[in-house]
């Protein structure tokens, strides 16, 4: 099973963020994929992804799980020092929902004779409660270079709602999300599972609609690595590939599911009712409420999800356009970065190695 | 928002920071200095109302802090555009870089900050940082084995009491166990304390 190259690096440290599609990272180590390939990884859970980009940069840590726009962000130097960050796999897909107070659906509902309008909810109810109240709604997302921003834009314009204008978009780490939600700081947010679930268990938000209704398989986190990192580390780089394809795989069994949800309690700090259920394809909507059946919600294997493919690259640069982030970059220049950080030519080795 | 009345001479630092020893430390270490060293304890939602309100040249935020994330969507979502510290060292301070995020510090600083500037205050938040993690480090040791002590020292009297040993007995046969199964004497010392209170102890 292992490797029978020379590995450069044997020991790793790799971040992780306090999310559900840590998974096959935490995973990987917990079944001993890990050290089946030769490595010994330490996992260090990072508070936010400016740090996470900070201490990869600077080779503090050696790869780490990033939002799916993060290499490209790095590579083209938004938001901080260019750096080459490349990404020859993907960890996730989908995973992300957004979730509105209860006060904001109250408004809802009283346009719609009391009644919890069909899910996904449409966006068009947000404007139309926005045109009565002529108030401007804050709803929060993790970053600014992240699906989440991305998909809460696209959900909102597809409601005829002008983001900045009738909405105002804030940035709020995901574990405080909560809180701002219950303070009335803010009137809905969109972030990663499992903490949508957190507000519904706490009675204080819904969960209106996913990023499997919003965008279909888009890939969410991914396993980056700077590119000098990668080229110093080639067998190493393979071989940490390997063991978290075989953690996908694995992560594939709904009996599987369960036990990913038990061990990843340690690393999110919540309990299992409010892990389990995107695990298992279930977004719980609201108090009360029958669950919705999301069977992708948190989808690490099937239909492709780890291959990475420059279209998926391509699409986020479209994204970002969109929201005004790319300032004076031609087509040409934007399509050769694409390309230099999606980087299938070494998930291809690494599937060559496991079938070596 | 993009001019701002100050004498040249005084420059505006915010240090976000739930450390509030840390924070006056700073603050201290540029005491007499001509920049105005103000502190926020952060809480997420109204931290950007009041960074605004504040309208530092320098801020400087704990490397730990998830609110790391909504200080840099200053620059792509709101009119003020502080940016990270490391575009200015990136070419010339690679090493400054590095140093601060191991110390645990993170820098963003308004465009019309001097970079010399931005680097003095930088390496005086550095060695702060710097010691106050060895101070932390010296504290949670100390703390450490005075804990681990008063656990031993826990374990021994009541051997003492229930099963009538002399004190070095105790110490001895505190000793043997933690050296037969390869563990602590503290780990010991607090298995012996919780089974003696479930048991009763007694001769």
């Amino acid at each position: 099973m292992s490797s029978q190259t020379h590995l450069e690096q044997t020991q790793l440290d790799i971040g992780i963020v306090a999310l559900t599609d840590c998974a096959p990272l935490v995973m990987a180590k917990h079944l001993g994929y890990f050290e089946q390939w030769g490595l010994d990884v330490s996992l260090h859970v990072q508070y936010s992804w400016a740090t996470v980009r900070d201490r990869l940069n600077a080779g503090l840590l050696d790869a780490a799980q990033v939002l799916a726009p993060m290499p490209i962000a790095s590579s083209l130097g938004l938001n901080g020092p260019k750096c080459d960050v490349i990404n020859a796999f993907n960890l996730s897909m989908n995973g992300n929902g957004v979730t509105l107070s209860t006060a904001l659906m109250d408004k809802v509902r009283e346009l719609n004779n009391g009644i919890t309008p069909p899910l996904p909810l449409e966006a068009k109810w947000l404007k139309r409660v926005i045109d009565q109240s002529g108030e401007v709604l804050k709803i929060a997302s993790v970053y600014p270079y992240s699906c989440h921003f991305y998909q809460l834009r696209d959900w909102l314009i597809s409601g005829d709602i002008t983001p900045n204008k009738d909405v105002e978009l804030i940035i709020i780490p995901p574990t405080s999300m909560t809180t701002a939600l219950q303070n009335n700081d803010i009137d809905g947010f969109c972030v990663g599972t499992p903490w949508n679930a957190q507000a519904v268990r706490g009675g204080i938000g819904e969960t209106v609609t996913t990023s499997s209704d919003i965008w279909q398989e888009a890939p969410e986190k991914v396993l980056a690595v700077t590119k000098e990192w990668q080229e110093t580390n080639p067998n190493t780089y393979l071989a940490l590939l390997a063991a978290v394809q075989q953690a996908c795989e694995w992560l594939e069994s709904v009996a599987n599911r369960f036990e990913t949800a038990i061990i990843l309690q340690q690393y999110l700090d919540a309990p299992v009712d409010v892990i389990a259920p995107s695990l298992i394809g279930s977004c719980i909507t609201a108090k009360g409420a029958p669950p919705r059946d999301i069977p992708g919600y948190n989808q690490f294997f099937r239909s492709n999800t780890n291959q990475p493919i420059v279209e998926q690259g391509m699409f986020l640069i479209e994204k970002m356009k969109g929201a005004g982030q790319l300032g004076d970059w031609t087509d040409t220049q934007l399509n050769e970065v694409v390309n230099n950080v999606y980087r299938n030519d070494l998930y291809e080795s690494m599937l060559a190695l496991r079938n070596s | 928002m993009a001019t701002k009345n100050k004498t040249t001479n005084t420059l505006t630092v915010l240090v976000i920071d739930d450390d509030m020893e840390r924070a006056e430390s700073f603050r201290a270490a540029l005491a007499g200095s001509p920049y105005v060293v103000k502190h926020l304890a952060h809480t997420s939602a109204s931290l950007l109302r009041e960074v605004e309100n504040t309208e530092p040249d320098i801020i400087l935020i704990d490397i730990e802090s998830p609110n790391r994330d909504t200080i840099e969507s200053l620059s792509t979502i709101s009119e003020f555009n502080p940016k990270p510290i490391v575009m200015f060292s990136e070419k010339d301070q690679p090493d400054l870089m590095r140093d601060s995020i191991k110390a645990g510090v993170s820098a963003y600083v308004s465009g019309e900050t001097n970079p010399d500037r931005a680097k003095f205050i930088l390496d005086v938040a550095v060695a702060r940082f710097n010691e106050f993690q060895g101070l932390k480090a010296e504290l949670t040791d100390a703390k450490r084995k005075l804990q681990s002590r008063k656990w031993v020292d826990q374990a021994k009297a009541l051997l003492i009491e229930k099963q009538g040993m002399s004190e070095q007995q105790a110490y001895s046969a505190i000793r043997k166990m933690a050296m037969d199964n390869g563990q602590k004497m503290e780990d010991v010392a607090k298995n012996l304390i919780s089974m003696m209170q479930l048991i009763g102890g007694g001769k």
